[in-house]
């Protein structure tokens, strides 16, 4: 325990002081910002154009801007949020096998498992407070220029994106544990993401996918319901829960 | 006792075989000298003890526990020094050494006295920089360091000379050599020299196996030739003995004023009294030692 807790404060270490939590803190700030703003600035920018808009032939009517036009833009943007802590955090394992550092963890006694426990959970936390930062910086915005209460299941939509999030993150460490170097986990994280992506294009089949959980902006217009995503929500527990025990076994395994 | 013993121990790595049956003892508080061509297998062989590499043959005890394979039970009694150590470059050498101690389960007061002595001893006490900037010097120093942290009973370090200047060797030298009341030092080279200056036992690997393994003294004493050399200050003392003993050589390759006979072929007392009969100006009389190198030379020949 007393180990574990020494290699997951040298994890956050390692992050704080490669600035990559200044970088993904900057990441999602500015999203965080920039949905309502986009929202905001719509109407103006629309209004710039209808001049030569109507000079073509087309009429624009009036804009009336919403919380609900800056939640979408909130689902539209995260996804790139997710790209790019993938990208940011894809060699956290893979740089330690490379440099030998873990193998002098190893043989000073710390356990295998610990050192893949120490990682998800840094990766965890650090999407946890990404995501919900930028959820909150936009929710402040809403609720300052507009109405958030429009935007329905708001709380039961983001959850799910950020559940993706980790699910996404199961993969990267199945991933790490088998490849070498962090161009092999992007690979894998990738590949399977997409894999999933179009086996859900097959109607019927995508309730069933966890790309479902990114469709949560249709719940907030009351397009779909919270009962549509419980198979999708379960799915997505047990497949990341078997991906980081695979994980464990695999990697108690992996010549070093 | 010994601390380590290796019993024909079995490698291969695809289709090469790499360790065809080693088989090695080492003695508890001796400076193990392990010798052998660049690819002879010795980082193998340390990685087996480490339980980091899977033997197809063979057993290794470390203090009298079996290593296995993926476990690190056997890894409290060993301090790792490996061949080209990289250390979280983040980190200073004082949060390193935190960082080992924690990991290893010492509590903090533990870990803040040994720290402080082991940082002094090699010489990083007053270095606040973090180990980004480190020499490679420096970088094995701290390695010898986080590898006594646990007080280990077996130290193992994987070439700790080879990288560094004559003055970076001789302080690693000095540290071992300083350590070795409290444990046992077990180290792999191809610097004869650095065993000539420390080591108490050593093993030659090659070809797969241990060729020879002892005692230093033992060896030298083992393999010392009947030879002598005599130096003489001038050329008619050594023309002068040329003339009354028979067997004497000149050597070749020295100033000239150097002879060699073997003690099969002419009585030393015999040379010795007729010196000092005739007050011939010698320089000296000495014994040839072998010396590691052509041991080296004879045993991998
Ligand atoms: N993982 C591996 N896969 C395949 N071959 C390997 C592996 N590790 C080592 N070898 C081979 O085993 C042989 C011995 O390597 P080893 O590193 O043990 O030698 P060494 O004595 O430490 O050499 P050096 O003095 O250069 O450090 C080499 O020929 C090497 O190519
Ligand atoms: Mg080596």
């Amino acid at each position: 325990m007393k180990s574990l807790y020494a290699f997951t404060k040298k994890e956050i270490m390692d992050q704080l002081r490669s600035n990559k939590v200044l970088v993904l803190g900057i990441i999602f700030i500015i999203f965080g910002i920039m949905n309502p703003a986009i929202a905001k600035l719509t109407p103006w920018l629309f209004e710039k154009m209808s001049d030569s808009l109507s000079e073509s032939g087309i009429q624009v009517g009036k804009i009336t801007v919403d919380a609900l036009m800056s939640w979408e833009q909130f689902f539209k943007n995260i996804p790139m949020g997710l790209i790019a802590f993938v990208l940011l955090e894809s060699s956290i394992f893979t740089k330690e096998y490379q440099s030998g550092t873990l193998v002098l963890s190893l043989t000073k006694g710390l356990k295998r498992h610990n050192v893949v426990i120490a990682k998800t959970v840094v990766l965890v936390l650090l999407w946890t407070v990404c995501f919900w930062m930028c959820f909150g910086i936009t929710y402040v915005y809403n609720d300052f220029y507009w109405e958030n209460s429009i935007a329905d299941n708001l709380l039961f939509a983001s959850f799910c994106w950020w559940f993706f999030g980790i699910w996404v993150i199961m993969i990267m460490v199945l991933s790490s544990t088998l490849a070498q170097n962090g161009s092999g986990v992007l690979l894998g994280t990738g590949g399977v993401v997409f894999g999933i992506y179009l086996i859900s294009m097959i109607p019927k089949v995508d309730k069933y996918m966890e790309t479902m959980l990114t469709t949560g902006y249709s719940l907030t217009t009351g397009a779909s319901e919270t009962s549509d995503y419980t198979v999708a929500v379960i799915v997505t527990l047990i497949v990341s829960v078997v991906f980081f025990v695979t994980g464990i076994i695999v990697f108690n395994k992996k010549r070093l | 006792m010994d601390v380590l013993s290796i019993e024909n121990l079995h490698k291969r790595f695809g289709d090469k075989e790499v360790l065809k049956g080693v088989t090695l003892k080492v003695p508890e508080h001796s400076i193990f000298g392990f010798i052998g061509k660049n690819g002879a297998g010795k980082t193998t062989t340390m990685k087996h003890i480490l339980g980091l590499i899977k033997a197809d043959e063979g057993k290794i005890q470390v203090a009298d526990e079996t290593v296995v394979y993926g476990q690190t039970k056997t890894n409290k009694y060993i301090g790792y020094l490996p061949d080209v150590p990289d250390f979280y470059s983040f980190m200073n050498a004082r949060e390193y050494l935190n960082f080992c101690g924690e990991i290893t389960g010492l509590d903090k007061k533990t870990i803040k006295e040994r720290s402080d002595e082991l940082l002094s001893a090699v010489g990083l006490d007053k270095e606040k920089h973090r180990i980004k900037g480190y020499s490679r010097g420096m970088k094995q120093r701290l390695g010898i360091a986080q590898a006594l942290l646990g007080e280990p009973k077996l130290l193992i370090c994987d070439e700790p000379t080879s990288a560094l200047d004559p003055l970076g060797r001789k302080e690693i030298l000095d540290i071992l050599l300083s350590v070795k009341d409290r444990t046992t030092v077990l180290f792999s080279t191809h610097i004869l020299a650095d065993v000539e200056r420390i080591c108490t036992d050593i093993a030659f690997l090659d070809g797969g196996s241990i060729k020879l393994s002892g005692k230093l003294s033992d060896i030298k004493g083992k393999y010392r030739s009947d030879e002598y050399i005599i130096e003489a200050e001038n050329d008619e003392a050594i023309k002068e003995l040329l003339k009354e003993f028979r067997g004497l050589k000149r050597a070749d390759n020295m100033s000239g004023k150097v002879l060699t006979f073997k003690e099969a072929d002419i009585s030393l007392y015999k040379v010795l009294g007729y010196i000092s009969e005739k007050k011939l100006p010698v320089i000296k009389v000495e014994r040839l030692e072998p010396s590691l190198e052509n041991l080296f030379l004879e045993v991998v020949g």
